[in-house]
């Protein structure tokens, strides 16, 4: 630890304290970008100080879930976890969860560190930091005006593994995730649903890669779980789903809990996502392979609430509103079926922005299939945020009646006045944190208004 | 009456929402009683463009639309001539290159289909943003997104129209697109149809009427969302303040 270094830990820690005061911000970026700028190397620095494994998790889908669940697990165990939370996954975010992790001395007393790593900014993190293990959940197709066609994705991603000398965790159901950890050389253990669980309303017509990215030929599918993701095989060059070092099997899905076995083991989650199990299985290869998981913390997995921030329930007045996160095509068919799902009445409002974080192009929501939607379990749908007329138009294409108001407060007000029991509240990135803010103060409303 | 659609390797031209067009063609001469059949053509499969009506030619990635062109090769006298008999055409992004000569990429030169005498050079820099053209063609103007690294130049054909906000062909946010007989080439996304009914009904109107005669009228629709949907991409870049603003939040 260098005289500099702890400069940078000290003053970084006091501006970050200072803008959460003025800003009232939750993400954090600001501590990173000021320790960056003072000392080049700190995040190195700081990432060796770990005793412990440091674990990265990146892809397209289930980075947050899949970070907070092995952080979560960690936890429990009594270690010291350093985790960046609230998205903060670009390179800034990722060093300011080391730097307020730090004393003020620039010394880092932590057993791991779990971090999740924006797939376009992997190539300025992962060179930079320790990483013993990296997951890769899936690479499917995301904002195409921010991160480019899915090509750019994996070349992105094979080009910052490059010097990586870990182990990668891969989701062995993506072929597009198989195909970068056999071409990246690396060592890697795979996981995968052996079993055709997810149902009709979890796939969308559009996928990528239903060309082999090895020899161009087409890929033949014995059967899709969603996405590109399924049991795949290349005539021409061969390259086929593997056998799996984690595989989930017998497979018991009740309303609330999912059950799998893996490798002998029983695990059992509260979450209704199917998708979950992915998250669950990754994060048991990972700890496996590492050596740490153990019978104890097995049954850490049925006590993480995979209802984190991003799927909250708020309970007021008599409604009860869910908010889920929406950012691509493949992540928002998932919560078609999840509505889809759930047989009680609903009312459901869908949030669409285009700022920069959400994506400014708003064509993806043509790749979803909202057809499912056409339910009478839906008693209505409002399309609310800065691009609703978008949404209320692609659901005219499925014969779908959709109101729309550019005021979400104002629509969630209407639902709770009217008593509507059952609120999803889906939204895309930049919504998510003003909606969240929105609901705890409707809620504090709601209990003054009751007292 | 009746058009058939034949929609151009789907199973690798599928970016940017592209089947919101198809939807769009299928369903607005489905609210008007008019059948629409869509035939598509699937990587390996024979462009039969005598059963075309209306062609649609959609964008890819890079890798993607090379495959696309060593498979349009193969039919690549057919299409030429559908053009040339005044064949209704709508080509975006990786389509409407690939109208052209040649795609001169990074490192490589993809050819093809000679359509068009215009060309598509390759620069780091990728246009990336809403944009809004006005085009002598429609009294709405045309809205979507625009997403491409191609500068492409039409030399003397008719560009689709004058760009009002974002970049366009060759990225110096003067002209979009191109119009020649009965073919429309953009790289406008959005996707294109949908939020512009008046480009769907031109296209419409041209397929038909090659067909079934001069004197066939598309019925008026109910276009109240679309066109709402239209203006408010129109109005935010018709205030200087979100056209500055846009501008600032590219440069950092």
């Amino acid at each position: 630890m260098s005289i500099k270094s702890a400069a940078a830990v000290s003053l970084a820690k006091f501006f970050g304290y200072l803008s959460c005061k003025i800003r009232k911000s939750k993400g954090q970026t600001l501590p990173g970008f000021i320790a960056k700028k003072i000392d080049g190397n700190i995040l190195s620095d700081l990432s060796q100080q770990v005793r412990g494994d440091v674990f990265a998790v990146m892809g397209t889908n289930g980075k947050t879930t899949t970070n907070a669940l092995l952080y979560g697990l960690l936890t429990k165990e009594g270690k010291k976890v350093v985790i960046n939370r609230t998205g903060s996954n670009m390179l800034n975010g990722v060093i300011s969860a080391f730097v307020l992790a730090a004393g003020n001395d620039g010394k880092l007393d932590a057993d791991f560190a779990c971090i999740e790593a924006d797939e376009f900014a992997s190539g300025s993190i992962l060179p930079k930091m320790k990483v013993n293990y990296l997951i890769i959940t899936n690479i499917t197709r995301d904002q195409l005006d921010r991160m480019g066609e899915v090509d750019i994705v994996y070349d992105k991603v094979l080009e910052a593994v490059k010097n990586f000398d870990g182990t990668l965790v891969i989701n062995g159901d993506d072929v597009l995730t198989y195909s970068l950890a056999l071409e990246s050389g690396k060592k890697f253990v795979t996981y995968g649903i052996d079993e055709q669980v997810f149902d009709e309303a979890s796939r969308s017509e559009i996928r990528e890669s239903t060309f082999c990215k090895r020899c161009g030929s087409r890929l033949k599918y014995n059967f899709f779980h969603y996405g590109q993701l399924g049991d795949y095989y290349c005539e021409e060059c061969g390259i086929k789903r593997p056998e799996m070092d984690y595989a989930a099997k017998d497979i018991k899905i009740t309303e609330d809990e999912i059950a799998f076995t893996v490798n002998g083991k029983r695990i059992e989650i509260r979450a209704k996502a199917n998708y979950n199990i992915y998250n669950s299985l990754s994060v048991y290869a990972l700890l496996d392979d590492a050596g740490i998981m153990n019978d104890e913390m097995i049954k850490g997995f049925a006590e993480f609430d995979f209802r984190n921030n991003r799927e909250n329930v708020y309970h007021i007045g008599e409604s009860d509103i869910q908010i889920h996160l929406v950012k691509n095509p493949i992540g928002f068919q998932q919560k078609v079926a999840l509505i889809k799902k759930d047989e009680s009445e609903k009312d459901v409002v869908i949030l669409i922005n285009d700022e920069y974080q959400d994506g400014q192009d708003v064509s993806w929501l043509w790749d979803v299939n909202f057809e499912e939607l056409r339910n009478e379990n839906i008693k209505s749908i409002t399309a609310t945020g800065k691009r609703c007329l978008d949404m209320c138009l692609r659901l005219k294409y499925e014969e779908i009646e959709c109101a729309y108001d550019f005021d979400v407060e104002n629509v969630v007000r209407g639902h709770i006045e009217k008593k509507n029991r059952n609120v999803y509240l889906i939204v895309n990135y930049t919504g998510l944190y003003s909606s969240n803010d929105m609901l705890e103060r409707l809620k504090k409303e709601y209990e003054e208004g009751e007292k | 009456m009746k058009l058939n659609l034949v929609h151009l390797y789907p199973d690798l031209l599928n970016l940017y929402g592209d089947r919101g067009n198809i939807m769009c063609i299928k369903k607005r001469l489905e609210w008007r009683g008019i059948e629409c059949e869509v035939k598509e053509v699937l990587h390996g499969e024979y462009v039969n463009t005598d059963e075309a009506d209306l062609i649609f030619l959609g964008g890819g990635s890079d890798r993607e639309q090379e495959i696309v062109c060593e498979e349009l090769k193969k039919n690549k006298k057919a299409l030429i001539d559908y053009v040339e008999n005044d064949g209704a055409m709508l080509a975006i992004c990786g389509g409407y290159q690939l109208l052209g000569n040649y795609y001169q990429t990074k490192d490589k030169k993809i050819e093809g289909l000679g359509i068009l005498d215009i060309y598509t050079q390759w620069e780091e820099e990728r246009l990336v943003r809403n944009i809004i053209v006005n085009s002598d063609l429609f009294e709405t103007p045309v809205v979507g997104y625009e997403n491409h690294s191609g500068r492409t130049y039409i030399g003397s054909y008719k560009p689709l129209g004058k760009v009002f906000f974002g970049l366009g062909n060759t990225g110096r946010g003067d002209f979009e697109g191109v119009v020649y007989k009965n073919i429309i080439g953009t790289y406008i996304h959005g996707p294109l149809l949908p939020k512009n009914p008046q480009v769907c009904d031109y296209m419409l109107l041209k397929a038909l009427r090659k067909k079934y005669g001069e004197d066939v009228e598309l019925e008026k629709l109910d276009d109240e969302i679309e066109l709402m949907a239209n203006k408010c991409i129109v109005d935010r870049y018709s205030e200087e303040k979100n056209r500055v603003a846009e501008a600032i939040k590219r440069r950092i």
